[in-house]
């Protein structure tokens, strides 16, 4: 520190360069962090197993997994940038692509109409939501993920345990179609999704409150922002974007049913926050959302090609968003001073107690187990 | 230096929540090129005038004069179009936003295109730099940072150049401008203060800084328990003086 200090015409130059260059890197942070550990997939399955992983199907695989999930990211980004969360998208499209089905097997809807009456649908159950959220009061969290119970219930209702297939053409083109000769439709739908997305949030007063909104909710109240009805339009975007991936989802399987899409919200939102959205609000990424869905389905799609079991996945998605999340929380942070490594943490008190903690936790159940083995008899299979 | 005329002036003001009495009967004059300093104990009223002045708050009794003529205001939206803003001591600022994007924030600047209302960064950001540097002379290093980037006073230059980017604004209400900042962003502030008051705006400052208060008022308008102290000219007083009429022990002469 002092001989920092002692030459202060030279190193506060450089300080200040170097701070000038975070600052202009701060912007594509958000991007550099997925394209960063996309080329680490790259590299890796480039050394494993290139020929699988980088054949022309393979590829075009890949894209149509992460196409699913392109139009929610885009949607999720503006709810999460607001302070948001949206978890009843699963439940959002399995209802509207159930409805729609229903439209075109049973009263004879062509499909054209039904795909539009299920984006209206979906708009409808964003709209519910963003009521829910700013008239009721109900907190973001609480109110989608007990509507996402009310729209499975529906769901479940309306189609019992009815598997709804084979689709007109136009459904499955939405969903697998090839419609440029490399470029799957799904595709061409999620990355338009995404332009519009970056121009909504660029250059239209949503966009621009949505940050402020995020940001700062009391000042953009005062000044005269109305904060609930932009909340509102945020969420009828997902909605709309959530029945619009129910489309391409019945589309792509040629099927439907109730309990299809399970796990949208999650995938979703790991997608967006890996992508470098802040939870926190105000910090949004389109161009970085869209990078973290590409990353989330060459990641499974590497493990898959890896033939690593399907469990494993599950595992690979937390410990990634994990990661993404501490990093950008690191690298947020602005005075990384004073960290000073592995032993000044174990000088802290608070610390050495937390250590403390694991030890009795990991100690009690070694000693359970122990005692279990030695006291128990042969193993009983149950069933 | 002082017209005849106050810009606003507000007569016989009383406001009530509930049976709380926040303020009652007081008057306050603005006048173009004057800086008007309110000081007063915690809740003796301050905030509670300034926010009927800015019209966020309805007087329960009284009147507000524009030019010598009355008027009423619905909204502080209302008071923004007769000339009259306000900067908050929070400043209001969203800080992932740039500079000119917080400049224009509520009241963005657009354009058409293929007939659609799309938003008009690059004219948001020239006029934003245009209005700090003229008005209030501050170049920012660069207008394209978040402004949680920028120090406790260029933040305050952009709350402030949101207020005056208005060319018909008149009457400047500005609360605890420096309160969160440091001795020389203090400075800083005080300086913008004196060049908007040459510019002719009407100036009325909420303070607890008393050195602040003589640096920079014309007038000091005292508040104690709801009601007027005492106004007294900056340059025919002394701290003492406004000290006695802000806890009670001295009374207007």
């Amino acid at each position: 520190m002092s001989q920092s200090d002692s030459t202060a015409p030279g190193g506060a130059q450089t300080l200040s360069e170097r701070q000038t260059l975070s600052e202009r890197l701060a912007p594509y942070v958000s991007f550099l962090g997925p394209m960063a550990m996309i080329l680490m997939i790259i590299v890796f399955m480039g050394v494993v197993e290139p020929a699988r992983y980088f054949r022309l199907s393979n590829l075009n695989q890949i894209l149509l997994d992460a196409a699913l999930y392109m139009p929610m990211a885009m949607a999720m980004t503006f709810v999460i940038t607001q302070r948001g969360i949206d978890l009843s998208i699963g439940s959002v499209a399995a209802l509207s692509s159930i409805i729609m089905a229903f439209l075109i097997k049973q009263y004879g809807f062509p499909a054209w109409s039904a795909a539009l009456i299920a984006l209206c649908l979906g708009a409808m159950m964003g709209l519910i939501n963003g009521l829910v959220i700013t008239k009721f009061k109900v907190p973001d969290l609480i109110g989608t993920l007990a509507m996402d119970l009310v729209y499975r219930g529906f769901a479940l209702v309306i189609a019992k345990g009815l598997v709804l297939a084979r689709f007109p053409d136009m459904i499955t083109e939405i969903g697998r179609g090839q419609s440029l000769m490399f470029l799957p439709t799904p595709v061409l739908i999620g990355v338009l999704t995404f332009i519009g997305g970056y121009v909504l949030l660029k250059s239209t007063h949503f966009g621009r409150y949505t940050i402020a909104i995020g940001s700062n909710p009391e000042a953009s109240d005062m000044t005269g922002i109305a904060v609930d009805r932009h909340r509102v339009y945020a969420y009828v975007l997902m909605g709309t974007m959530a029945a619009l991936a129910g489309i391409m989802l019945t589309g792509k399987l040629n099927a439907i049913q109730a309990t299809s899409a399970p796990y949208f919200n999650l995938h979703v939102i790991a997608a967006v926050v890996v992508g470098g959205t802040s939870l926190f609000g105000g910090r949004a990424s389109i161009v970085g959302s869209l990078a973290g869905v590409l990353l989330l389905s060459m990641m499974i799609n590497a493990l898959v090609t890896l033939r690593i079991e399907f469990f494993w996945q599950s595992v690979a998605s937390g410990v990634v968003i994990i990661f993404s999340v501490a990093l950008y929380t690191w690298l947020q942070k602005k005075d990384r001073d004073g960290s000073g490594g592995m032993r000044a943490a174990m000088g802290n008190p608070d610390n050495r107690k937390l250590l403390r903690l694991t030890g009795y936790i990991v100690g009690a159940a070694i000693i359970l187990s122990i005692a279990s083995l030695m006291l128990g008899g042969s193993p009983n299979p149950s069933g | 230096m002082v017209e005849n005329q106050p810009i606003v002036a507000m007569r016989g003001i009383s406001k009530r929540f509930g049976g709380v009495v926040a303020l009652s009967h007081v008057d306050l004059e603005a006048y173009a090129g004057e800086v008007l300093a309110i000081v007063g104990d915690n809740g003796a009223g301050k905030s509670t005038l300034i926010k009927i002045l800015t019209g966020v708050y309805q007087p329960t009794e009284g009147s507000i004069e524009l030019d010598g003529k009355p008027f009423s205001m619905a909204s502080h939206s209302d008071a923004i179009e007769n000339g009259i803003d306000a900067v908050y001591q929070n400043l209001a600022i969203a800080d992932h936003l740039t500079p000119a994007e917080n400049l224009f924030l509520g009241a963005e600047l657009t354009k058409k295109v293929f007939g659609f209302q799309a938003l008009d960064n690059k004219l948001m950001k020239s006029e934003a730099t245009r209005v700090l540097k003229d008005r209030l002379g501050v170049q920012l290093k660069s207008m394209d940072v978040a402004t949680e980037s920028l120090s406790g006073g260029q933040r305050q230059a952009v709350a402030i150049a949101r207020a005056v980017r208005h060319d018909d604004l008149r009457v400047l209400v500005m609360d605890e401008p420096t309160a969160a900042l440091g001795p020389q962003e203090t400075a800083r502030t005080l300086e913008l203060i004196k060049v908007l008051k040459q510019q002719g705006l009407a100036i009325i400052v909420i303070s607890h800084s008393l050195d602040d208060v003589f640096e920079i008022s014309d007038r000091i308008h005292v508040q104690r328990r709801g009601q007027c102290a005492g106004v007294v000219k900056t340059a025919d007083t002394t701290n003492e003086e406004v000290l006695g009429l802000i806890v009670g022990t001295r009374t207007a002469a």
